[in-house]
């Protein structure tokens, strides 16, 4: 019984809403929901936003939010996108095509970079930076592609998002590496502790020794990569880099990242508790889509989630004092 | 030497910046083209500037007070969407009827986000970001999602009402709306209200520190109601008055404003971490930004450096705000 008592809360209810999610879906439709091809679609479109998730999950940790990952995201995609079809378009080699990835993340991590440098060192809001980060980078993904996406891409770059071996999709294996690297990163490394220590009190970790403004500046530069790789996917997954793809990704990141029991104050959260958020918003998500229900409605649920789970624990713990 | 210190600080100040910076873009423009350098471009930009600033005003008011509202957009959607398609339906025909439906609509949100944000204390980006996405949801389930553009009569007719016209070299006639009384009374009684009132320093007082203002007496909890109620109510008013400028109801076109109009209070100098910050910044901030929008094709830049230019413009704002309050902190104390 005590054992029971030790698991996470935000694990215990997040396996409850899963049940449920799992058992409405066996009613209503079971046929269409537990088919090899729902599964399969269902695995070629979460690693794309669970990635971001993850990015925005660290920087929450570090105390502050990063809004600007859709952005870094399309402008990354497009950069590759651009050099592909400048590389010889749909006959480019595998050689472009790395470079083109390469590229990408190089782009993504100079975003961070600079999202980490005005707010380390100018002490600026991240909100704020990461808002006018966001308009930057779509900005300058826009500027690159003039409006329209940039199409013509090579089959093999297409292959990453939408290929597998057999019935296992590739983004599968990447994903699960980000989730293992982010998890090291968090749990076994000196900056992983860093990263707590400073999101859950700015002034003790300056005054610890903590170099504040590289922690902050690898925090951000590392959620731009995972914008970056999370652009790759998509612009693979739609065949093209264009600035507006995705922008409801906003949202849903900091969904589930709240819901996985992120603190939006900083210091607090487990790398378990987001991965299995991203995998039960992608059941949501997916039990919507097999009942055919509008996405405006799937939205306006999205936002009662992230209402109710912010609301959940505030009144429990007022309850729970009371007692 | 001291005066001259004052008039040195004026003309350095956040404000005297962006009225350079609009001088300069102004003049640039009118050099390129003409045709800018006409009264008829006061009225044109009046006329866009006008529902933006009612947005800005509230937002500063919540930026002050230490929050951020970024569900006005979905709310102004609600409240210019909701009324016509009820009024259609029922075959009202009333303009303050309108109003009242799109102000109720505001209030009601802004006390569902003031109750989130005071009494449980969520952080404000993650609640208001939530609500939007609600009320914009239920917008569009439960309302419809089709442009409407045959309006009831008495809120078109509410579009033809103007102040004065006036008539240019070219014959061409523009008229000022009437609706341009609603941004100007607004502003003039925020910033009364700011200044000199119990209510306007309390605002201030919680922006500046949460704490401090609570143990000096004043009721945190019912500020920030009044605070987002207002935001609430007149972004209501705003999405009404855009509507009937527009003189069509769609659901979805002023989703994804709330960045400029965020763009345009920071530029003016309120600082986002709440506590200060003032009207006259606001409007300038907000004349800026509606220049860029409007007349950087006039320059020669093409329409999709757009989104880039705003971005810019925030951010080396905000940086020049930071560098100036790292320079105070790091001077000398008397």
């Amino acid at each position: 019984m005590k054992k029971l008592k030790n698991i996470d809360h935000t694990l215990l209810s997040l396996l409850a809403m899963y049940a449920v999610v799992l058992i409405a879906m066996a009613i209503l439709n079971p046929k269409t929901y537990y088919s090899v091809l729902n599964l399969k679609a269902m695995i070629y479109v979460f690693p794309a936003f669970g990635i971001i998730a993850y990015g925005m999950m660290l920087c929450m940790i570090s105390g502050g939010i990063d809004l600007s990952l859709v952005g870094i995201a399309n402008l990354t995609g497009v950069v590759a996108a651009y050099i592909l079809v400048h590389m010889g378009g749909k006959e480019a080699g595998t050689g472009a095509i790395v470079i083109a990835v390469v590229a990408a993340l190089v782009v993504g991590a100079l975003c961070g970079i600079f999202n980490g440098f005005m707010i380390g060192f100018l002490k600026i809001p991240a909100m704020l930076v990461t808002l006018c980060g966001l308009q930057l980078y779509t900005g300058l993904a826009m500027i690159i592609t003039t409006g329209p996406g940039i199409t013509g891409l090579p089959q093999s770059y297409i292959e990453i998002a939408n290929g597998g071996i057999g019935n296992i999709p590739f983004v599968l294996p990447i994903f699960i590496i980000v989730t293992i690297v982010v998890a090291f990163i968090l749990n076994s490394t000196t900056y992983g502790q860093k990263v707590y220590f400073l999101g859950s009190n700015e002034q003790a970790s300056k005054y610890s020794g903590i170099n504040n403004l590289k922690v902050t500046i690898t925090t951000y530069m590392i959620s731009g990569i995972f914008g970056a790789i999370s652009g790759i996917l998509t612009s693979s997954h739609y065949g093209s880099g264009k600035s507006n793809y995705n922008t409801s990704y906003t949202l849903l990141s900091l969904l589930i990242v709240v819901l996985g029991g992120i603190h939006p104050d900083g210091g607090k959260g487990k790398v378990a508790g987001v991965t299995i958020s991203i995998i039960l918003l992608q059941l949501i998500s997916s039990a919507f889509n097999v009942m055919r229900i509008d996405t405006v409605i799937t939205d306006m649920v999205y936002g009662i989630i992230l209402i109710i789970a912010l609301v959940v624990p505030i009144v429990t713990a007022k309850i729970s004092a009371r007692k | 030497m001291k005066q001259n210190n004052k008039m040195k600080e004026i003309l350095t100040s956040n404000q005297m910046i962006i009225v350079y910076i609009i001088v300069a873009l102004s003049c640039a423009i009118g050099m390129k083209n003409p045709a800018f350098a006409d009264f008829s471009t006061i009225i044109t930009l009046s006329r866009a500037l006008l529902v933006t600033l009612i947005f800005a005003i509230c937002e500063m008011v919540v930026i002050i007070s230490g929050g951020i509202d970024v569900s006005f957009p979905a709310v102004a959607c609600a409240a210019l969407y909701i009324p016509v398609v009820v009024m259609k339906e029922h075959d009202m025909n009333s303009a303050l009827l309108a109003f009242v439906m799109a102000a109720g609509i505001g209030l009601i949100v802004g006390i569902i986000n003031g109750f989130l944000i005071a009494v449980l204390k969520l952080p404000p980006l993650i609640a208001t970001l939530g609500v939007s996405s609600i009320v914009s949801g239920m917008v569009l389930t439960f309302f419809g999602t089709n442009e409407i553009s045959r309006m009831p009569k008495a809120i078109k007719g509410l579009g033809e009402v103007f102040l004065f016209t006036y008539t240019n070299k070219n014959d061409i006639t523009y008229s000022m709306t009437v609706f341009i009384i609603v941004p100007i009374v607004l502003c003039i009684a925020v910033h009364l209200i700011l200044k000199y009132t119990m209510l306007g320093r309390g605002i201030y007082a919680i922006g500046g520190d949460k704490n401090a203002a609570r143990i000096a007496g004043f009721n945190v909890v019912r500020l920030q109601f009044i605070v987002y109620i207002f935001s609430g109510v007149f972004a209501g008013i705003a999405g009404m008055i855009y509507c009937i400028l527009c003189s069509s109801a769609n659901p979805l076109n002023l989703m994804g404003s709330e960045m400029m109009v965020i763009a345009a209070v920071v530029i003016g100098g309120t600082r986002i971490t709440g506590g200060h910050g003032g009207v006259i910044g606001t409007v300038l901030g907000v004349v800026l930004i509606a220049l860029i929008q409007n007349n950087l094709i006039m320059l020669g830049v093409p329409a999709y450096w757009q989104t880039f230019v705003v971005g810019a413009v925030i951010i080396v704002g905000t940086a020049i705000t930071s560098l100036k309050a790292k320079a105070i902190a790091n001077s000398p104390k008397v």
